[in-house]
């Protein structure tokens, strides 16, 4: 895992992350530290730190989409599914309850 | 993963069973609901004793039965406990249980309704006297150098957010890992956490059985989660979850289990069930933290390992709880709360391998009786799981 603490040498080294992809199969990253919104957020990927522009306030340890993604799509984190968008999103978007529904333990699932 | 032969150990009290406790409790055990006002009287009225009082033992049956028995059994024969007050009301239960306390070598006393006549300030002064006895020869036992394949390490997590997956669950993960690595043994829970990650745990089982059996309790509890109508949403990722961050049980999960490190799992332990061997175990038990971790004491786990966000406070009475939290703010609050602080990994300053092994100095200190927060604060507590309701 591309974990924060792992001490990788590339972008701007730890303490200048906004955002943490767990995962290189990851469509969504973490916040590290509450986020403003119009704030340019730098994330720390495995392939290389990229910076998006945020809409909204994004808070501590919530997520945001790293790309375009449709109502349906599945999103992974940690490199696999933890549930389904119900709404389009846009790249720095929140990802949230408001936004993503679980796939299991739901009546006739 | 090689052996690790050269880690230290800890200091620790041998039992005539083998095992080797990290605290000498004399437990006051009240076996029935009926008793446990006297016995939290002669609990009060002698220092050095903890008390372990059931609300039920009557109008139980079946699996409901047995586990509640199990629960009972396994605290008397908890590693940290030293020696066993029994309270309750007829002799021929208690003379059960009292045999099988005595078979582990551990002195064993009985305060019964039945001999005092129905007179509960009469056992409550029968049960002071004994309890008195079995502290002073109690305090009389001394802590030995033991190796640290000695201990039975439970990890458990609550009031999780992101920062525990991100970083708290894995360095429990570490420590875990080293633990294994010595030859010693440990156990997670909550079988509901792993809904979303028993793919992840069944490729580490170390067979197939083992790996059927990780994917059928998850199976099982999916079921009866979904045929209830229930939403798992708002009970389990709970709110204090949502709030940090987490949206799913899926997302929950993937993140709860890195705190199990990456050992193979040897094992899956029912409800307060005792390994049979050394290594990493998963219990099929229920997620709440107060339940869980009387299920781990039950099963012989010495110490906790309790990863949290922002905070939680709930303790094991007879195995030390070691709380947890990355959270910047939660450590900088709750300073009497927090016993290892894993804020440094969030911001990039120490990497996950010196976090897990600054962890394991810390089980290895509180193992040899460095107090933990919530045993100075007396947080502790059991919890009785059920799993059927009384006749």
């Amino acid at each position: 895992m591309a974990a924060p603490g792992t001490g990788d040498p590339s972008g701007p080294g730890p303490s200048g992350w906004d955002a943490v992809q767990l995962h290189p199969d990851d469509n969504v990253a973490v916040a590290l530290r509450d986020l403003t919104a119009g704030q340019e957020a730098t994330i720390h990927r495995t392939g290389g730190d990229r910076r998006i522009l945020l809409p909204g306030a994004i808070a501590m340890g919530h997520k945001l989409a790293l790309a375009p993604l449709g109502a349906g799509a599945v999103v992974l984190k940690y490199g696999a599914s933890i549930g389904t968008l119900t709404a389009d999103v846009a790249p720095g978007d929140h990802v949230h309850v408001h936004n993503l529904v679980s796939n299991r333990a739901r009546a006739g699932g | 993963m090689p052996l690790r032969e050269d880690i230290p150990g800890f200091a620790g009290y041998p039992r005539p069973d083998g095992t080797v406790g990290i605290r000498n409790h004399v437990l006051v055990l009240s076996l029935l609901g009926l008793t446990n006002p006297s016995a939290r009287r002669i609990q009060r009225a002698v220092s050095g004793t903890v008390l372990v009082a059931t609300p039920y033992g009557r109008c139980q049956y079946g699996e409901d039965s047995e586990i509640h028995r199990r629960q009972l059994l396994g605290l008397a024969l908890n590693p940290n406990v030293a020696a066993v007050l029994l309270v309750g009301a007829d002799r021929k239960t208690m003379d059960g249980y009292a045999a099988s306390i005595a078979a582990s070598g551990r002195p064993v006393e009985l305060a019964a309704l039945d001999d005092t006549h129905e007179d509960h300030l009469a056992l409550t002064d029968r049960g002071i006297r004994s309890a008195a006895r079995l502290v002073r020869d109690a305090s009389r036992l001394v802590r030995e150098p033991v190796a640290l394949r000695h201990l039975f390490v439970g990890v458990e997590c609550g009031h999780s957010d992101a920062t525990s997956g991100l970083a708290s669950n894995p360095v429990a993960g570490r420590a875990v890992d080293r633990v294994i690595a010595a030859g010693g043994s440990a156990v997670f829970g909550e079988t509901i956490e792993w809904l979303g990650a028993e793919h992840v745990l069944a490729e580490r089982a170390a067979s197939a059985a083992v790996a059927e059996r990780i994917v059928a309790a998850v199976a099982r509890r999916e079921r009866a989660v979904a045929a209830s109508g229930l939403d798992l949403l708002g009970n389990n990722p709970g709110q204090e979850n949502i709030r940090g961050g987490l949206s799913t049980i899926e997302e929950k999960s993937l993140g709860a289990v890195a705190k199990g490190g990456s050992a193979t799992i040897v094992g899956v332990l029912g409800i307060a069930e005792r390994p049979a061997r050394a290594g990493l175990h998963v219990m099929d038990a229920p997620a709440f933290s107060p339940e869980s971790m009387t299920g781990f004491a039950a099963a012989g786990v010495q110490v906790m390992l309790f990863t949290t966000g922002h905070g939680n406070s709930f303790c094991n009475l007879l195995a030390p709880t070691i709380k947890i939290s990355s959270h910047p703010a939660a450590v900088a609050r709750l300073t009497e709360q927090i016993d290892f602080d894993g804020s440094d990994v969030l911001r990039g300053a120490e990497n996950l391998d010196r976090a897990g092994n600054r962890l394991v100095e810390l089980v290895r200190s509180v193992a040899s009786g460095q107090l933990t927060w919530g045993e100075i604060l007396d947080e502790g507590e059991e919890a009785f799981v059920r799993v059927g309701a009384s006749f």
